[in-house]
């Protein structure tokens, strides 16, 4: 570190105009594309296979919702008229509330950290900086919006021009609840509000889940509902009054969330640089763990987030040793973040909002299903040491040893989940097999490997990939469904019990494979 | 009068908290052009949150920070151009060398022809062999000059580092002294943390001693 001549120091007078945005961004893209290692038609090819896949999977699953949309709409009993008037209520509520959370979660408005450095840090207009990022969150609420509620709608058998209505309406509706995020990142005081209203929206969806679930209404009333399936004599008549409405209803929503998503981008500059910067390192994490197809990796992402901005908490003394000192650390971990608990406890409505609605036989899914997610979240603890040789080693415990001690917390909590859960699946073995299916599966996923790319690898169209790449996903939801399979084939109580017994007995004894 | 208005930087009243437990209660100081400031004080003292106080990477309790007279916001135009940071959220673009990261600064601030200011700072640094190196391959001694030249390339009038001697060999700790002695003489301002005494008694005008808060 010398210089022949001595350092050179610099004036504020020798730099000039700050240039604009897009003559930086030009200056990247030219510089990036003298390192570009791939050519034109390998980026198109990839390109068409994005879109290729995309118009397969959106004609398959749009042949599905047109078919269930021609069930649905014959359905003439009083349970279907009812979850057809109540799901709205639950859903517009839900869609808005998980908005503003995920919203807020990532930003709204994120960058990486190397452009918060390179950029965002220099006196470059911060608001046409952020502009991409910001619209691009835009269109992404307005399409998924959309395409939920079109998929919601149409399941429950409505008309097609009320799927179109209610589908444009919700996405205006969550561009609107985009905006207000864009404007809640702005300060910390604007989010924590923001947070509280989300939780509110979310217990306005519970109050119509608890009245659908708790209501007695007659089982197999034929009241015939009014609904006309999509066909195409709808789309026929080319300006109906329908169509019309529809078209007015369209132009509202389109001015209103151009204003406002207009306005909104007006006051990007009043964003920091740690709030944009804080959603793209998690954004960076998430897209790490989607990478390898990695549920529990996502979580811990998440998790980590939340830990990271807490910051602090009130430290405990320990109780014991050993198994029970550690089993007393696990439920003091847990009950630090309550809100898992509240969640998981609320999520008790699905089985009983199932079995309200009139649909017996999916309630033990439903309930395994929702019960999976209610106690996955409580088993962060096995998750880092399971992830972590060293923490293991620390311990100075063998890991299977530690599988089953951290499991303890998180299994009193599924079988309390499971007990409150009995009068909607109304068979005591079958809820066993519930709580066995939840926790052996919370297990297993908590406790998986990371893919290792260290060792043998398996060529595929987008390259190299550790085998079992695929299976990641799945991993939990499997032996979930191991411990379900003998209630939903209707075996006997004995196979009922028996075969998540064993389920449970292998997963606790066998000693999980280390990354 | 006039010795507050050649005030670069301001710091009133300080305090910052993390939860209900403060970790910097009542900070002041004055920093003028062409001076330094060393915070020194054992870990968890408070010295990174200081500095992040300043850039708005922390958000103060109570207190005010003011540069050249005004409320000091990382959002202001400005502030970006006049401060120059070297803290801990340095990272890199993957795709682009050392040299283009540089450069990319530089034009950011308004440089549009940066090649021969790259080319001096990277000579300066000692970076100039590693110029078409992308960032993965840079050693964390490299990673570190490369931050360190960030500061370098860019009009700054006030110098906010982090423990800037971290990660340096004797060589380039004794470098940074005397660049940032020139960094003084031409008028910036420099407020810095520091646990080597050599570099703080070599560059600070004054020294802040920051104690852990029970």
């Amino acid at each position: 570190m010398s210089s022949a001549e001595g350092p050179v120091v610099f004036d504020p007078a020798d730099f000039g105009a700050i240039p604009s945005s897009r003559s930086l961004r030009q200056w990247m893209r030219t510089t990036r594309r003298r390192h570009a290692d791939r050519s034109f038609w390998q980026v198109f090819e990839d390109v068409y296979l994005v879109v290729f896949t995309l118009a397969m999977v959106g004609a398959t699953g749009g042949n599905v919702v047109r078919q269930l949309n021609t069930s649905a709409s014959q359905c003439s009993s009083f349970s279907c008229h009812e979850l057809a008037a109540y799901l709205p209520w639950i859903l517009v509520p839900l869609l808005v509330a998980t908005t503003l959370r995920v919203l807020l979660s990532v930003g709204p408005v994120s960058a990486s950290r190397a452009a918060g450095f390179w950029l965002l840090a220099t006196p470059v207009n911060r608001t046409a900086l952020l502009r991409p990022a910001y619209w691009l969150v835009m269109v992404s609420v307005a399409v998924t919006g959309a395409v939920t509620s079109f998929v919601a709608w149409a399941l429950l058998g409505s008309q097609w021009q009320s799927i179109w209505e209610g589908s444009l309406l919700t996405a205006a509706l969550l561009v609107c609840a985009a905006c207000v995020t864009v404007w809640a990142q702005q300060t910390s005081l604007r989010i924590k509000w923001t947070l509280r209203v989300a939780d509110l929206l979310l217990v306005a969806a519970a109050i119509p889940a608890v009245w659908l679930a708790t209501r007695n209404g007659p089982s197999n009333n034929n009241t015939q509902l009014a609904n006309v399936v999509i066909s195409d004599a709808d789309a026929q008549a080319l300006l109906t009054s329908g169509t019309s409405r529809l078209l007015v209803v369209g132009l509202i929503c389109l001015v209103v969330v151009l204003v406002l998503a207009v306005l909104t981008a007006r006051t990007l500059s009043r964003l920091s640089r740690t709030t944009v910067i804080a959603g793209g390192e998690l954004l960076a994490g998430l897209a790490g763990a989607a990478s390898s197809l990695d549920i529990s990796m996502l979580a811990d992402v998440v998790s980590g987030r939340h830990w990271r901005t807490k910051g602090r908490a009130h430290s405990r003394r320990g109780r014991g040793s050993r198994g029970a000192a550690m089993v007393h650390r696990e439920l003091v971990r847990i009950l630090r973040w309550p809100r898992r608990l509240v969640i998981g406890f609320a999520l008790l409505v699905v089985p009983y909002a199932v079995a309200g609605a009139g649909f017996d036989v999916l309630v033990p899914v439903a309930a395994g299903f929702a019960g999976f997610v209610a106690v996955r979240p409580l088993m962060d603890g096995l998750r880092s040491v399971c992830r972590s040789i060293g923490l293991a080693r620390a311990l100075g415990m063998d890991l299977r040893e530690l599988r089953v001690i951290m499991a303890v917390v998180p299994g009193l909590f599924a079988a309390l989940w499971s007990l409150l859960a009995f009068p909607a699946i109304g068979s005591g073995v079958a809820t066993f097999a519930i709580a066995a299916g939840m926790l052996s599966g919370a297990v297993r996923q908590a406790s998986a490997r990371p893919p290792s790319y260290a060792g043998p690898l398996v060529a595929s169209p987008m390259g190299a990939i550790p085998p079992g790449l695929f299976s990641q996903p799945i991993r939990g939801f499997d032996l979930l469904l191991v411990c379900l399979a003998p209630v939903l084939l209707g075996l006997s109580a004995m196979w009922v019990l028996l075969i998540p017994a064993f389920v449970l007995t292998v997963m606790f004894s066998v000693r999980p494979k280390t990354a | 009068m006039s010795k507050k208005a050649a005030a670069r930087l301001v710091v009133q009243a300080l305090q910052h908290k993390y939860g209900d437990r403060p970790v910097i209660e009542g900070l002041t100081f004055t920093l003028d052009a062409g001076q330094a400031i060393a915070l020194v004080g054992p870990n968890g003292a408070g010295k990174t949150t200081v500095l992040k106080c300043i850039v708005g990477s922390a958000d103060p309790a109570a207190g005010k920070i003011l540069l050249d007279g005004l409320p000091i916001d990382e959002r202001a135009e400005v502030v970006r151009r006049d401060v120059a940071t070297l803290l801990d959220d340095l990272d890199f673009f993957p795709d682009l060398t050392a040299a283009e990261h540089l450069d990319l600064l530089a034009r950011a601030h308004g440089n549009p022809a940066p090649e021969d200011l790259v080319d001096t700072t990277l000579d300066d640094i000692g970076l100039l062999s590693a110029a078409d190196q992308l960032p993965g391959s840079l050693s964390s001694g490299q990673r570190r000059r490369l931050a360190l030249a960030t500061a370098l390339v860019r009009p700054r009038k006030l110098m906010v580092l982090d423990e800037p001697e971290a990660r340096l060999d004797t060589g380039g700790v004794a470098w940074l002294s005397n660049r940032l002695i020139e960094e003084k003489k031409s008028g910036t301002s420099i407020l810095f943390a520091s646990h080597d005494p050599a570099l703080v008694e070599a560059v600070a005008d004054s020294v802040v001693t920051l104690t852990p808060l029970p």
